[in-house]
């Protein structure tokens, strides 16, 4: 039993890290501020996540903390990448490469509502 | 009242199981925090039916085992495409209805697609559309109302 846990949790070493490096790479290769949210934001949440699971099979008297930061960890990561990506969005900073742009036009077409509002009083 | 106590409660349980040590002075400062996150938050009221909670349980399971193979599913995509040479991305914005009715259900959706590696909510709008911010926007558009629907379908059946 103890081996299958240990054999288990050196797999989600594995695949933790796996993915933690893969967040770091990412974040260097990637673009701009959007792109770069998806590989550190959670790319690299992930990589702690399966690290935390590792832990808890390795020790169990760390099982409930553990339990609990990944439950912590995947609620809360989407929730700042989120936050950041609204604000550089808010700040004005443009989507690279961008081969299409919803929010965009749907605040173009809501500014020109509020345009035609403004400037024609009734 | 209730819903005060109720929050209060699943804070000290929380810390209860972060801090694992059963002492009388330990449980004291664990129900004080308690009350005190439960004072700050302010809950809602809500009605609690005690009979539908195992079909809500098997529910949330469903939907998180269904929303791991999705992250696991993706997570394999977006590796493969930061680790390509050529970094095949087609980054854009796309809207796409929520289709919930309540703000709770908006978040929810909100936090299945941002979790989901590949895609993200960066706004959304008073209708409950979700502008979301996609690393490859084509194959994102061509099944995110699809999904979609699977996910509103999953989560009704939790919390209705």
């Amino acid at each position: 039993m103890e081996i299958i846990g240990q054999t288990l949790a050196l797999v989600l070493v594995g695949i933790g890290t796996f993915f933690s490096i893969l967040g770091v790479l990412g974040l260097m290769r990637l673009p701009d501020v959007y792109t770069r949210l998806h590989a550190a934001g959670k790319v690299g949440v992930f990589g702690a996540v399966f690290l935390a699971g590792a832990t808890a099979l390795i020790i169990p008297s760390l099982f409930g903390k553990a339990v609990i930061l990944m439950v912590l960890l995947v609620i809360a990561g989407p929730v700042v990448s989120h936050a950041l990506a609204s604000a550089a969005y808010r700040m004005g900073i443009a989507v690279k490469r961008a081969i299409r742009d919803d929010l965009a036009d749907e605040r173009k077409r809501r500014l020109t509502v509020k345009d035609s509002t403004t400037n024609h009083p009734v | 009242m209730l819903a005060y106590l109720r929050l209060a409660l699943i804070c000290w349980l929380i810390y209860l199981a972060v801090t694992a040590n059963l002492e009388p002075s330990n449980l004291i400062v664990g129900l004080l925090i308690g009350l005190a996150i439960a004072a700050i938050l302010k809950p809602v009221s809500q009605p609690l039916s005690l009979g539908r909670l195992p079909g809500a349980l098997f529910n949330l399971a469903r939907y998180t085992v269904w929303l791991g193979i999705d992250i696991i599913r993706n997570g394999v995509r977006v590796a493969r495409i930061v680790l390509d040479p050529r970094l095949p991305i087609r980054p854009g914005i796309i809207a796409i209805p929520s289709g919930m009715k309540t703000e709770l259900g908006v978040a929810l959706s909100a936090h299945a697609i941002t979790v989901t590696p590949g895609e993200q909510v960066v706004e959304i709008g008073d209708d409950g559309t979700m502008y979301t911010h996609c690393l490859d926007a084509v194959s994102s558009a061509a099944g995110a109302e699809e999904a979609q629907r699977k996910r509103r379908a999953m989560l009704e059946s939790i919390f209705e």
